[in-house]
């Protein structure tokens, strides 16, 4: 690339049905650890956890997923350094307060690479099973998840990066200047904070947004730092880019991510898939591709073996991690403006 | 247990820097322990070599002090959500159960056993959730709510509550075939998208200590916390929980009875009393005098010459009998404010033992064999110090006297607790 920027490249775990185990043997978390660390090693900028809303379609109830995703997110951190983590969760099955002091907690055990998808495409399962018979109407639930981000983000921001003293000998642990009230009071939510956990380690976990209609794109363009978008994301990108902008904020302040699921690809070579990634990234309808594929190593395998030597050869992608924490990798400012 | 003599339970709480309100500022204690994960491992790791039934965590949906100079002398306003730190720990860790406090008040039941169930999956059946109903002010204001409801409906909130996530755990609930939920305060359509529990089901604790909380605790919990100053007490609540359970088909034995302890240890009874002092010292004045002022219910006790006496109180309304017993007592041995502050920011209502490895074991046994309780739910006063020496000194006098394992004889938390699994 001319200004030397090289593709952020994500890959979405797709959730298989679980084996079914007829005995105690539960679902297999080395699996996706192995998987998890594979990406690490592939140098990839972060692992998107699916959670129930993405496999549940219809009126069917939700299919089997092997585990919750902002606990997988945990346990994975544990066993990873580098990657950015990141799990669906949904606006309708949290509170705004608890869900934003989850992904904070997430953030401070991964060392800053915890990351929140929030889906803006509504399950129609779930309500009913949150005591939500009748639903949201497409138009309320988006109102409502536009104040919930505000809310968390705001949570997030209530301690400053200084806030925590540890003074023993003068008794102080914390500088009572720099802990903030929220004080929200909104349509659907009253918060009134302080979030009780530390600020994050990148100033704020990454906000993914996914599911993105056209009424959708402001609240992106004003919350956002990561969008995922269907193919072809060129003129989806554009237009949010230019909405940021207008909102005040640096267009290169969201990555726009293109979803793609290459995965019966592969049979046509290393060379046709890196032409099919480089010619939209080139041509800046998007700062990368968010990989969807089932946790099936395989594929997986041949991915990581095959075509990301092939983008490294073309210098369209980066050999190893630039900074600390996902918010460095993707380039990301910290969200002090806002 | 047929071969082998009844062996007392133990868990190991975990709270921050430390159970003591002064942990943070002593010198070895860990200052970070809020931000820093290793930390955490570090501990989960100490408790499960010393064999340890299961680790324990608090939890609260905000922070503990309104007043904020106050809150800001202490370590407790940030730390780790537990449900996100117990997963953590799950895979660093083999065989020691994973149990969280979570709140009826406000959560949604669908999701918190979905993510309890997550948990058990993680950790190959060791996960435990602590039903708690929330009374705080602080947490009500972040759930958009006007006021706490009042304990009877908090109660009966709980306990639809734990009847939708046990039916969930246990796979009887199933919309599709006609038998979701749809309660006065909860519906539920779907089972869960999780595979069933590999212990059965998560372990049900409870530790509300009112009579309704006795009864829900009765109904459908396999742990009991619970917080008992004397024998007599822990004794009293004991027999009073354990009677309960013939009302709701169960035995006296399908649940342990765990009080809370908060050793000192060292290896003479001077040098315990010494580690207490020390850190009796480190409270600060403002949070010792507003401890004990909400404790008596006094506003203005700051304005009074702190190493003078307690003032005359007018009789008021909100005195409790025990707040009198108090008062009678720092008139008695002629305390002044800072040292009854102090005395009851130390101790804060928890069963305080302080002394030697035999002594603590000597009062362990004592209550255990008296029939006082089944185990007991450790309270470390800094961290990792305090947990370091109850494992290193304490753990082996109680397996020595054969009231402790020495190895885990099963992997899951029920096969620790000795309970049985749910069909």
């Amino acid at each position: 690339m001319a200004d030397g920027a090289t593709m952020h490249l994500a890959v979405s775990l797709v959730p298989e049905a679980a084996p079914s185990h007829p005995s105690d043997a539960g679902p297999d978390f080395s699996l996706l650890a192995r998987f998890v660390q594979k990406a690490e090693a592939a140098g990839l900028d972060m692992v998107v956890l699916a959670d129930s809303e993405l496999v549940a379609r219809g009126d069917a109830p939700n299919r089997q997923v092997p585990f919750e995703a902002t606990t997988l997110l945990a346990a994975l951190a544990t066993v990873t350094s580098r990657i950015g983590l990141v799990a669906a969760a949904s606006t309708v099955a949290h509170q705004p307060y608890n869900l934003a002091r989850r992904f904070a907690s997430l953030d401070i055990i991964s060392h800053g690479r915890a990351g929140w998808n929030a889906s803006m495409v509504p399950n129609p399962r779930e309500a009913a099973n949150f005591s939500r018979p009748e639903g949201f109407s497409g138009d309320d639930f988006r109102r409502r998840a536009e104040e919930f981000i505000g809310i968390v983000q705001g949570l997030w921001q209530g301690w400053d990066t200084d806030a925590l003293l540890f003074d023993k000998s003068g008794g102080r642990f914390f500088d009572p200047e720099k802990m903030h009230l929220l004080d929200h009071k909104g349509e659907f939510f009253s918060v009134r904070g302080p979030l009780n956990v530390a600020r994050s380690p990148q100033d704020m976990p990454v906000l993914v947004m996914s599911g993105l209609s056209e009424a959708d794109m402001d609240i992106a363009a004003r919350f956002a730092d990561v969008i995922l978008l269907d193919e072809p994301a060129g003129a989806n990108a554009d237009d949010l880019k230019r909405r940021a902008l207008a909102v005040g904020r640096s267009p290169d302040a969201i990555k726009a991510l293109m979803n793609v699921a290459p995965g019966a690809e592969t049979a046509a070579g290393p060379e046709i898939i890196a032409d099919r990634l480089e010619e939209p990234f080139r041509s800046k309808s998007c700062d990368g591709f968010n990989i969807v594929m089932p946790p099936v190593e395989a594929v997986f395998d041949e991915f990581v073996d095959l075509v990301l030597p092939e983008l490294r050869r073309r210098g369209l992608l980066r050999s190893d991690y630039p900074g600390a924490t996902l918010r460095s990798d993707l380039g990301l400012a910290g969200r002090d403006e806002l | 247990m047929t071969a082998h003599r009844r062996q007392m339970k133990l868990g190991a709480f975990l709270w921050a820097t430390g159970h003591h309100i002064a942990a943070w500022r002593h010198p070895q204690a860990h200052v970070t322990a809020g931000v820093d994960i290793d930390h955490y491992i570090q501990l989960a790791r100490t408790a499960e070599a010393a064999k340890f039934d299961m680790i324990f965590c608090e939890d609260a949906a905000g922070v503990r002090e309104a007043n904020v100079n106050i809150a800001s002398q202490t370590s407790r306003s940030i730390g780790f959500e537990p449900i996100s730190l117990l997963s953590a720990l799950a895979v660093q860790t083999s065989h020691i159960g994973l149990v969280s406090t979570a709140s009826t008040s406000y959560n949604e039941p669908y999701g918190l056993a979905r993510t309890f169930l997550s948990l058990d999956h993680l950790s190959g059946g060791r996960a435990g959730w602590n039903l708690v109903t929330s009374a705080s002010h602080i947490e009500a204001a972040n759930f958009g709510s006007t006021g706490l409801r009042p304990h009877a409906d908090r109660y009966e909130r709980a306990r639809e509550f734990a009847e939708v996530v046990t039916g969930l755990w246990h796979g009887k609930l199933d919309g599709a075939s006609g038998s979701g939920h749809d309660g006065q305060s909860f519906s539920v359509r779907d089972p869960l998208n999780l595979p069933r529990s590999p212990q059965g089901a998560p372990v049900m604790v409870q530790a509300g200590a009112s009579d309704v909380g006795r009864d829900l605790a009765a109904r459908t919990a396999d742990v009991v916390f619970t917080a008992a100053q004397t024998f007599e007490e822990a004794k009293s609540f004991y027999e009073d929980l354990k009677g309960r359970l013939a009302t709701y088909g169960r035995e006296p034995d399908d649940i342990k009875i765990m009080p809370g302890v908060a050793p000192i240890v060292a290896a003479t009874e001077a040098e315990a009393q010494e580690k207490y002092e020390e850190l009796q010292e480190l409270i600060p004045d403002d949070v010792g005098i507003a401890l004990l002022s909400s404790y008596l219910s006094i506003s203005d006790l700051w304005r009074y010459p702190i190493d003078g006496p307690l003032p005359e109180l007018p009789a008021s309304e909100g005195m409790q009998s025990r707040q009198a017993l108090v008062v009678d007592q720092s008139r008695r041995d002629k305390l002044s404010i800072r040292q009854l502050a102090r005395h009851f920011a130390g101790a804060r209502g928890h069963w305080r033992v302080v002394g030697t490895p035999a002594q603590i074991a000597d009062e362990l046994e004592a209550r255990f064999e008296g029939g006082a309780a089944d185990g007991f739910n450790v309270m470390p006063s800094w961290f990792p110090g305090e947990l370091d020496a109850f494992a290193a000194l304490v753990v082996p006098e109680l397996q020595r006297r054969g009231l402790f394992r020495t190895e885990y004889e099963g992997r899951t938390l029920r096969d620790h607790l000795g309970l049985k699994r749910p069909i």
